[in-house]
């Protein structure tokens, strides 16, 4: 069973901070690390190595300090790391993107399954797995919980489904993009991260992959991100004095302010 | 008699939590108050000198030798004191000026988001915060395990924490002190400017009294060590202070040195088959001179707690599995100035792993923020864990507690120490889980006692130990303070000609003995209690 696992470099913490004046999310690259939702991924394509041999490859479309995540996933268990990083890649909407990726998974040849995060914690789409398949011309599952038998063929998974759990047999090759919690990644050892430091990363630009420049970063994506802001939160707390009647009549003008406010 | 102060308030229900701390002790109080400023502490010492009452400072009650738990007289509880007054730059770096009630994780918050509420703040101290922005990221290094301790507890205790290993304990980070002095009279102590000649102090309160302090003639262990007064030779005033456990004066503002945080930040895990390589490990860490910040022992006793507790509570699931050959694990941090030096250092703990028996491949490394929260969760989950126990002891067996010990030896008495532990315990017949900071021979050892002839047992052994301690050259107490509950071990640690001479020192400032009356040794008969 030879896997790849897509992942993503995200910022470190909840509080993003955005650029006063390019509006754009602020990526130190220090503080950022690979997407909570792919290292679930990568722990489902380690465990299945584990258990029924075959090799682990991680792919990412990012910046070139994105190598230290691709070494920190070989680390964890991933036996080669592909990072696709040039110029010509950046301002990728989905598609771009997946097309990116895409050109990647061939690179790196033979493969029974690809498993994705179900969704980078800084996009929040969730449409870059099934928009790669897509690309790819394989089938896809969303939201994987589990995957229960293994076979030559295909693979039959629990993936969340209307409040219940939905069992798919899906035939390989295919891609699956895994839920939350659903295993606990494991640490890298002292050995392991001796292995991450001296793995084999190849980093690849758009020429090397041979991409359409017409499919590529800002060129390639239909979506424009126009205008980003942050949402400007106000925690006043306002006493409200007086007998009921007052204080309903204060409580009024508060509200009728505030539709008001957001009319405006 | 003056009238008692607006802010003194008779002890209720309300205030029933006042009277315990975190090492489980309830006192009792007649009145408490919450001050808001210096003023106010000083109004609250006059009114108990003049009335005679004892006075007990509190700050967050997270102390284990309970310190703060009042015996009789007034509570002055420090909580609402807990602003940042303002910022400094220094050649090397920055300072914080803080109130004693600031809580260290909040402390903490304020630091790593870069957010004061400058309401009030200098100039000058605008102008060092706008330097700060634009600096790194700088840490107030003392990490005790209870993140909600106040400064001016930590300050009292001189707390340490994990990474004491390797950046000290509280005392290095404290750079001046205001003092409310029994008297009413005030201190202003900046590190640097005033020390004893040789065991002789002369202080000059603000109000221009002169205090001729005779220092006790006792010679501090060369390890770890929270027992008892700081003294030595030529020492520097500020530090008879830091550490003297709400004994000598009120601590009204501190000053606080932070460090610039290393960009690298490595912890691991590492296992072992049993006690005995875990110690040839840390020996053979410690002669690397690797620089490690912290190095974190558990015994086979607490692993086995963490695996019940994983096995059978959804609060610890989250817990990572630990591996079935283990008998002892150490935990290793090391911050870094770049990634290809952490990375030759973690190997050479590597190194020292497998020569001591480990395994590199049987390891747990944290390089990110949440690799490392697992592991910090793994560590704070064993004494978590080992109270649940008790608690659920106490239920059968009212009486018993835990009995943590808090012992320091030098460094080639460690293979001793931990034999003593281990062959007394087992004599003994006493259930226990060990673990705590093996970089400095200070581990804690906790008798879990099943009934009450086992606490009672433990106790006793506890007595033993600290003899046999003494007896290596070792500290009684190293990081929790001596406070109430181990009053009686620094009898035993430095004979009762150097406790009393600790007495003189604190009557010469406290004549009534009500400050902290019966923390370090036995209060004062006179005080109202």
């Amino acid at each position: 069973m030879n896997c790849i696992v897509c992942i993503k470099q995200v910022p470190s913490t909840n509080e993003v901070n955005l650029d006063p004046i390019t509006k754009t999310i602020i990526r130190d690259g220090r503080q950022s690390v690979t997407n909570p939702y792919d290292t679930f991924a990568l722990e489902t394509a380690v465990q299945l190595k584990e258990r029924c041999g075959g090799t682990v490859s991680v792919l990412s479309m990012g910046i070139p300090a994105t190598e230290r995540l691709l070494r920190d996933a070989v680390s964890r268990g991933a036996d080669r790391g592909l990072l696709l990083t040039d110029r010509a890649f950046a301002g990728a909407d989905t598609l771009a993107t997946s097309y990116t990726l895409s050109l990647g998974v061939r690179r790196l040849g033979d493969f029974d399954l690809i498993l994705c995060g179900k969704m980078a914690i800084d996009g929040d789409t969730a449409q870059i797995g099934p928009e790669l398949a897509a690309h790819l011309g394989i089938p896809h599952v969303t939201d994987v919980l589990a995957i229960t038998e293994v076979g030559d063929a295909s693979v039959t998974v629990e993936t969340a489904w209307q409040g219940g759990v939905r069992q798919v047999k899906v035939a390989l090759p295919a891609l699956l993009t895994v839920q939350k919690d659903v295993n606990q990644p494991r640490m890298p050892s002292i050995a392991g991260v001796k292995r991450g430091l001296e793995a084999p990363v190849e980093v690849l630009g758009a020429e090397a992959v041979q991409a359409d420049a017409k499919r590529i970063g800002l060129t390639g994506s239909p979506t424009q991100v126009v205008r980003t802001e942050a949402p400007q939160r106000d925690s006043t707390a306002v006493y409200i004095e007086g007998d009921a009647s007052q204080q309903a009549h204060k409580l009024a003008e508060l509200i009728a302010g505030l539709t008001e406010g957001a009319r405006a | 008699m003056k009238q008692t102060p607006s802010g003194f308030r008779p002890m209720g229900e309300e205030y029933a939590a006042y009277l315990r701390d975190e090492s489980r002790t309830t006192g009792h109080a007649e009145t408490i108050s919450f001050p808001t400023t210096e003023q106010e502490i000083v109004e609250a010492v006059n009114a108990c000198r003049e009335s005679g009452s004892r006075l007990t400072v509190q700050g967050g009650r997270t102390g284990l030798a309970a310190a703060a738990v009042p015996f009789g007289g007034h509570i002055l509880n420090l909580s609402r004191m807990d602003k940042v007054l303002g910022m400094g730059q220094t050649a090397d770096g920055f300072t914080l000026t803080v109130q004693p009630g600031a809580v260290l994780s909040e402390l903490r918050k304020k630091l790593a988001a870069k957010k004061f509420d400058v309401t009030g703040w200098s100039d000058a101290s605008k102008d060092a915060l706008g330097a700060f922005m634009k600096s790194g990221v700088w840490f107030f290094p003392p990490d005790p395990t209870e993140a909600s301790a106040t400064i001016g507890g930590m300050t009292a205790c001189n707390a340490s924490g994990a990474r004491t290993h390797g950046y000290g304990p509280t005392r290095g980070y404290v750079t001046a002190l205001r003092v409310v002095l029994p008297s009413g009279e005030t201190l202003a102590l900046r590190r640097g400017q005033v020390f004893a000649a040789g065991r002789h102090l002369t202080l000059t309160t603000e109000q221009g009294t002169t205090l001729e302090l005779h220092l006790p003639t006792f010679t501090m262990p060369k390890t770890k060590n929270a027992s008892g007064y700081y003294i030595e030779d030529n020492m520097d005033a500020i530090d008879l202070f830091i550490g003297s456990d709400g004994t000598l004066g009120v601590f009204s503002q501190m000053e606080l040195r932070l460090l610039p945080m290393a960009p690298q930040v490595w912890g691991v895990t590492c296992f072992l088959p049993t006690v005995d390589d875990a110690l040839t490990f840390t020996s053979l860490v410690r002669g690397m001179k690797l620089g490690e910040v912290s190095m974190e022992y558990f015994d086979g006793n607490a692993l086995d707690i963490l695996r019940r507790q994983k096995a059978e509570k959804t609060a610890f699931a989250a817990l990572p599995t630990i591996p079935e050959t283990a008998g002892a694990a150490i935990y290793v941090e090391l911050h870094c100035q770049t990634e290809q030096e952490a990375a030759e250092k973690l190997f050479a703990v590597g190194d020292a792993l497998e020569q001591a028996g480990g395994d590199r491949e049987v390891t747990w490394v944290a390089r990110t923020e949440s690799d490392l929260d697992k592991l910090m969760f793994f560590r704070h989950a064993v004494p978590e864990s080992v109270n649940m126990m008790i608690d659920e002891r106490k239920k059968t067996a009212p009486s018993i507690t835990k009995l943590g010990s808090d012992m320091a030896v030098p460094d080639d008495k460690l293979f001793d120490v931990m034999a003593l532990y281990r062959r007394t315990l087992k004599e003994e017949d006493l259930e226990s889980a060990t673990w705590g900071h093996i970089g400095e021979n200070h581990v804690h050892v906790n008798v879990l006692p099943r009934n009450e002839a086992d606490y009672a047992r433990g106790k006793a052994l506890f007595v033993r130990w600290a003899e046999a301690v003494t007896e290596m050259g070792g500290a009684v107490s190293a990081e929790h303070g001596v406070g109430k509950l181990k009053a009686s071990f620094l009898t035993v640690m430095y004979g009762q000609a150097h406790i009393d001479e600790m007495a003189a020192l604190k009557y010469t400032l406290d004549p009534q003995g009500l400050l902290g009356a019966g923390n370090l040794f036995a209060a004062r008969e006179g005080g109202r209690s």
